[in-house]
C-alpha cells in the first residue's frame, strides 16, 4: 500500500506514455457501463489461466481538504481492513467499540487543543490537565485493545493470498487511487466479491494503529530519503495555490485524522460514477458482465463530486529552495506546464523524451557523456500519470552533479540545452527517433495484463473514454519542430522556474 | 475537516441496496489447471543452449542471454571489475560501431539492450520489435563477439562508479544492506563491495581478461520468446552466432561462505529519525533440501506479507512500521536469513524486541497447521504466475539450467510443497532459526533510541568512511 512517488523514483508499472491507433490496437476492448454509472473494460487474453483486475477511483490526494491531508492515502490503507463480513468475527459488537473510540478521540483532541490555554491562563492546573490527556490516551488504547478481539487480522489479504494472488496492492496518486491484483482466472468471482464488498461495506477497523503505519511510511519514504525530501520542498515552492503542492501528507494532519474524515471522503469520491474497473486476461466478457451486474450494480448513485476549482496563480519570478541533509548534492529544476488535455501537452511529452529518454537523449549525451559533469540526469512530468494529469503540473529535470562539480555549473549546462530547443528546430531524424519510440512503447505497453488493465482503467477517469489512448498517440505523432520551439520558448523561462538544491551537511550538524 | 462533536452514531457509509453477498471466506474454488507450453530447447554446434517459445500476440521479441560467471569472480583487490565489464560491454562500442553509434542505432528504433553482472551470472537482455530483429542481433552479436571496450567510456564508467561509492551513505537502506552483508560474509566474495581503491586499480586489460573468462557460446544459454517461428530463430542464431568459436574454460570453484562474524549489534550512525534494522545470520544454500519447508515456515514467520506473524504484530497490531518482515535469501554459496524493519527511532528497541521474540517463539513452538496451510495454498495457487507469459517461462527454464537444476525443478518444487508436513516445517524452524548468533545492523541516531543498543549485545560502531 503505497503512495505513488513521483520525482527521482518513478512509478514503474507502465513505462509507456503512448497509446494505440485503433487499427494497431491488437486486443479488442469490450466496454459496458452499469446503470449506476460504473464502467467496466474487458480484454480477453487467454495466454495463461490468469487475469489482472484494476479498479481506478477518481479520488486522489489532490482532493483532500486542508486539515485532513492524508485522507486519501489512509483511506486506501483502510480499504485493506476488510468489510462488515471480511476481517471480523462480529461486526455489530466491534462497531460499538469504534463509537466509543471515536468519542474518546474527540475528547482527547479537544483536551490537547485546550492545553495551550491551560498553560497560559491556569498554569497551576497544567499537571492535572496533562494527566487527564494521558488518561484519555490510556482509555483509547484499552478500547482499541477491546475492539481487536473481534478482528480477524489481515483477513482481506489472506483471502486473496491463499488463492495465489500476485501484484496485490494499491496506490494513491494525486488524481486517482488504484486497487490492483492478479489472480488465477478461475478465481474471477472472488475478485468481484472481494472488491465489491469493500466498496459497499468498508469497515475502518484498527484505525489508530494504521494511522501510525502511514506515519512510518512518511518517515521511510520522505523524511529519511534525500531525493524525496528535496522533491517535497520543490513542489511546495513551485505551487502556491493548487493542491499539487503537497508531495506527501503532513505528519501533523495525519495524526489528527478521524474515521469521519475517511467516511466523508469515501462518500464524496468513491461513487460508482467515479469508479472504473478493467479486467485483462483469461476471462469472457459475458461472464464479467454477469458478475458485474451481480456484485456492483447495487451500489447506489451518489451526487457527482465537485472538481478542483483552484487554479495555480501565475508565477512572478524564479523561486529557489535549499534542503540541508546528510547526503551528496542533487538538483531539481521545475517549470509549470499543462494538463493532459491542453494543446501544448503533446509537445511537452515529446520534449520529455528528447531531453531525457535513453542514452542518446540530449541531457544524458551532453551532461553525462560529453561534459561528464553529472553522474546521472533525468526528466519527468509531475504528478506524472503515464497518460497525463488532470490539472496543470510541472516539468522536472533532475541531476546529480559529479564529485567536485558545482550545482551551479550543472544548472547552467541544463539551461544551455533548453535554449537550444528554443533556438534551433529539431531535425527530422531526431524527431523520427522520438516517434519510433512512441510507436514501440505503444506496443510494449500492452505486454502485461496488469499494465494494460491499469492504463485502460485510468483513461476513463482521466478522459471519460478509453479511446483517449488512440487520440493521445495521434496527437503525439503530430507534434512538429515548430510546436517544440513554441512550447519550449513559452514555458522554459526564468520566471516560470523553480530550482531546488540539496546541500550536504556533516553528521550532527543542525538540519 | 475535524469535527468538534462527540460521535454518538457510527460513521455512516451510504450502504448498498442489495442483499448481502456470500462471505468471500466461504467461497470454494477448483484447483488451477495449467499445462504450460513446453519451450523448444536446442543446442548449436558451438554449444549455445536455446530455449524458445513462439508468441505472436505482439510484433515483439525478447531475448535474454545468460552466462555462468558473475561478480563472485572479481579479483580480490579489484572488486567491481565484473560489474564495470558488463556495463562496458554495452556502452563501449561494438564491431564497426563507436559507442555513440551503438546508442544511436538502438535508440532510433526504440530497442533496448542491457548488460548486467549478477553474483552468479552475466545477463544481456534485448527487447525489440520484430521488424528490427536483424539490427538487434547484429548489435548483440557484435557486443559479444567483437566488443570494443572503448577506453574513454571505461574511464567514464569507472568515474561514475566512484561517484556512486561516494554516495553510498546517502540512503539508509543501502547502508543497512551493505553493512549486513559485509558483516555476515566477512572476506567471502558475497561480502565485497567496490571501493574507490578497488575501482582505481581497474585497467582496460583487466576488463578484457575478465570478459574472456565468461562470454563464450559454450557458456551461453539464450531464452527467446516472441513473434518468430522456430525455423526463423534457428536461422537467425546460425547467421549471427554461428561463427562464434567455443572457448570456455572451467571457472574456479569458490568455497561456500562460513559464519565467522562476532554476534552483536553493528551500528552505523546517520542523522535520520528512523532506525533502519536488518538482523540475521547465514542460513542455507539454494539447493538445500530443507528449502521448501523453510519457505513455508518463513511465509508464516515474516515472508508472507500481511499473512505473516511479524507483519501482523509489528505493523498491523502495533503500528510500528510500514515495511517489516523476514527473508530467506537462497544463494548457491550460502544465503542469509534476515529480518528487516524501519521504525521511528523512539521505537527502535520495541520493534526489534518484538521481531526477536516472534522468531524465538516460532523456533520454540513452531507455526500452526493453519499457518502452514495458508502458506502452502498461497505458494501453490500462485505458482501459475511463474509461467503466465511465454517470456517468463523460457527465462525460468534458462535460469534453472544455468543454476544446474533439472528442467522440471519447478514442478518438483510444487510436489515437494504439497507433501510438506507441519513436523517438517517446525523441525526446520527449530534447526535454522536463531536469535543469539546473529548480526543486528542498526542505521540511525542512537541518541533518539528508546533503549541503548547494548541491550541487544556487544555494540560495534561501523566506520562510515568512504574508502
Amino acid at each position: 500500500m503505497k503512495k505513488i512517488i513521483t520525482g527521482l523514483v518513478l512509478f514503474l508499472l507502465v513505462a509507456a506514455i503512448t497509446a494505440p491507433a485503433q487499427d494497431e490496437f491488437r486486443f479488442q476492448v469490450n466496454e459496458f457501463t452499469l446503470k449506476n454509472g460504473m464502467t467496466f473494460l474487458v480484454v480477453e487474453r487467454p495466454t495463461a489461466p490468469v487475469f489482472s483486475g484494476v479498479i481506478c477511483a477518481g479520488a486522489g490526494s489532490a482532493l483532500e481538504k486542508q486539515g485532513a491531508i492524508g485522507t486519501a492515502h489512509l483511506l486506501e490503507h483502510m480499504m485493506f481492513k476488510g468489510s462488515r463480513m471480511v476481517g471480523t468475527s462480529d461486526y455489530e459488537s466491534e462497531k460499538d467499540f469504534w463509537i466509543k473510540e471515536d468519542s474518546v478521540w474527540a475528547r482527547l483532541e479537544r483536551a490537547v487543543r485546550e492545553e495551550r490555554y491551560v498553560r497560559l491562563n491556569h498554569p497551576e492546573k497544567l499537571a492535572e490537565h496533562l494527566a487527564y490527556i494521558e488518561s484519555l490516551r490510556t482509555l483509547l488504547d484499552s478500547l482499541a485493545q477491546a475492539s481487536s478481539q473481534y478482528v480477524i487480522q489481515n483477513e482481506f489479504d489472506l483471502l486473496y493470498s491463499r488463492q495465489g494472488a500476485a501484484d496485490f496492492n494499491a496506490s494513491t496518486a494525486y488524481d486517482f487511487t488504484h486497487y490492483y491484483v492478479s489472480l488465477p482466472s478461475n478465481r474471477l468471482e472472488l475478485w468481484f466479491n472481494m472488491e465489491s464488498d469493500r466498496l459497499k461495506y468498508p469497515a475502518f477497523r484498527e484505525f489508530f494503529t494504521e494511522r501510525a503505519v502511514v506515519s512510518e511510511e512518511r518517515r521511510l519514504s520522505v523524511e529519511n530519503e534525500s531525493d524525496a525530501k528535496l522533491f517535497e520542498q520543490l513542489i511546495g515552492t513551485a505551487f502556491i495555490a493548487h493542491p499539487y503542492q503537497l508531495f506527501w501528507e503532513w505528519q501533523s494532519e495525519v495524526n489528527n485524522l478521524t474515521r469521519q474524515d475517511l467516511a466523508d471522503f469515501f462518500n464524496a469520491y468513491y461513487t460508482p460514477q467515479n469508479l472504473t474497473a478493467a479486467i485483462v486476461g483469461d476471462v469472457k466478457t459475458a461472464e464479467v458482465q454477469k458478475l458485474a451486474e451481480k456484485y456492483f450494480a447495487d451500489i447506489p448513485v451518489r451526487p457527482d463530486p465537485d472538481p478542483i476549482y483552484t487554479e495555480e496563480i501565475p508565477q512572478t519570478g524564479e523561486r529557489r529552495v535549499e534542503v540541508h541533509f546528510e547526503a551528496n548534492p542533487a538538483l531539481i529544476i521545475a517549470y509549470h506546464k499543462t494538463s493532459f488535455d491542453s494543446p501544448d501537452e503533446p509537445a511537452f511529452r515529446v520534449i520529455e523524451r528528447l531531453l531525457g529518454e535513453g542514452r542518446t537523449s540530449r541531457l544524458y549525451k551532453s551532461l553525462v557523456i560529453d561534459k561528464q559533469i553529472c553522474l546521472s540526469v533525468s526528466v519527468d512530468v509531475f504528478p506524472g500519470n503515464s497518460l497525463g494529469d488532470k490539472y496543470p503540473g510541472v516539468f522536472n529535470i533532475y541531476a546529480y552533479p559529479k564529485e567536485g562539480i558545482s550545482s551551479h555549473e550543472v544548472e547552467q549546462a541544463i539551461y544551455e540545452e533548453l535554449n537550444k530547443l528554443i533556438q534551433t528546430p529539431v531535425d527530422t531524424k531526431e524527431l523520427t527517433k522520438i516517434k519510433n519510440n512512441i510507436d514501440a512503447d505503444f506496443i510494449w505497453y500492452s505486454y502485461n495484463n496488469m499494465g494494460l488493465a491499469y492504463n485502460l482503467a485510468t483513461t476513463v477517469n482521466l478522459a471519460k473514454d478509453w479511446r483517449y489512448l488512440s487520440t493521445m498517440r495521434k496527437n503525439l505523432l503530430a507534434v512538429t519542430p515548430a510546436d517544440i520551439q513554441r512550447v519550449a520558448a513559452q514555458y522554459f523561462t526564468e520566471t516560470n522556474r523553480t530550482v531546488a538544491t540539496l546541500v550536504p551537511t556533516e553528521k550532527g550538524e543542525a538540519r | 475537516m475535524k469535527t468538534l462533536q462527540i460521535f454518538l452514531a457510527v460513521i455512516m457509509i451510504i450502504p448498498a441496496l442489495g442483499l448481502a453477498q456470500v462471505n468471500p471466506r466461504d467461497m470454494k474454488f477448483p484447483a488451477i489447471e495449467f499445462n504450460p507450453a513446453e519451450p523448444e530447447r536446442f543446442v548449436t554446434d558451438n554449444g549455445m543452449v536455446i530455449y524458445f517459445l513462439e508468441d505472436h500476440q505482439l510484433p515483439v521479441v525478447t531475448l535474454d542471454a545468460y552466462f555462468k560467471g558473475g561478480t563472485i569472480y572479481d579479483p580480490a583487490d579489484k572488486t567491481g571489475l565484473t560489474g564495470i565489464m558488463a556495463a562496458l560491454l554495452r556502452s563501449g562500442g561494438a564491431g564497426k560501431r563507436t559507442p555513440d553509434q551503438v546508442d544511436q542505432d538502438l535508440d532510433f528504433v526504440g530497442a533496448r539492450i542491457s548488460s548486467q553482472a549478477a553474483d552468479h551470472a552475466l545477463i544481456l537482455e534485448l527487447n525489440i520489435l520484430k521488424k528490427d530483429i536483424d539490427l538487434g542481433l547484429t548489435l548483440l552479436a557484435d557486443m559479444l563477439l567483437k566488443p570494443k571496450f572503448d577506453s574513454a567510456r571505461l574511464a567514464l564508467e569507472l568515474s561514475n562508479a566512484m561517484d556512486n561509492v561516494r554516495r553510498q551513505n546517502d540512503d539508509p537502506h543501502g547502508i543497512s544492506r551493505r553493512v549486513f552483508y559485509q558483516t555476515v560474509y566477512g572476506s567471502h566474495p558475497y561480502g565485497q563491495f567496490a571501493t574507490l581503491e578497488s575501482l582505481g586499480k581497474i585497467a582496460r586489460t583487466d576488463i578484457m581478461a575478465q570478459s574472456g573468462r565468461f562470454y563464450h557460446p559454450d557458456n551461453c544459454i539464450l531464452a527467446v520468446a516472441g513473434d518468430l517461428t522456430y525455423k526463423e530463430l534457428q536461422d537467425l542464431i546460425k547467421k549471427y552466432f554461428g561463427v562464434w568459436p567455443r572457448g570456455m574454460k572451467p571457472l574456479e570453484t569458490i568455497a561456500k561462505a562460513q559464519a565467522g562474524f562476532k554476534p552483536g549489534v553493528y551500528y552505523a550512525e546517520k542523522d535520520i529519525n528512523q532506525a533502519n534494522l536488518r538482523l540475521g545470520h547465514l542460513c542455507m544454500t539454494d539447493d538445500n533440501p530443507d528449502r521448501h519447508a523453510m519457505e513455508v515456515m518463513n511465509y508464516a514467520l515474516g515472508g508472507g506479507g500481511f499473512s505473516s506473524r511479524i507483519t501482523g504484530q509489528v505493523r498491523t497490531s502495533a503500528g510500528l512500521a510500514y515495511s517489516v518482515g523476514t527473508y530467506n535469501y537462497l544463494r548457491p554459496l550460502m544465503g542469509p536469513l534476515f529480518g528487516y524493519c524501519q521504525t521511528k527511532a523512539e521505537s527502535m528497541s520495541q520493534a526489534l524486541q518484538m521481531i526477536l521474540d516472534i522468531i524465538e517463539e516460532v523456533k520454540q513452538k513452531g507455526i500452526t497447521a493453519e499457518e502452514m496451510d495458508l502458506a502452502k495454498d498461497a505458494l501453490i495457487n500462485g505458482y501459475v504466475f511463474n509461467y503466465d507469459t511465454p517470456a517468463k517461462l523460457v527465462n525460468a527454464k534458462a535460469m534453472l539450467e544455468l543454476r544446474g537444476f533439472p528442467s522440471d525443478q519447478l514442478e518438483k518444487d510444487l510436489i515437494t510443497l504439497q507433501a510438506l508436513t507441519l513436523e517438517k516445517c517446525n523441525e526446520v524452524a527449530k534447526f535454522y532459526l536463531d536469535t543469539k548468533n546473529i548480526a543486528i545492523v542498526v542505521v540511525g541516531d542512537e541518541k533518539l533510541f528508546d533503549k541503548p543498543l547494548a541491550t541487544f549485545g556487544p555494540v560495534t560502531k561501523v566506520s562510515m568512511e568512504i574508502k
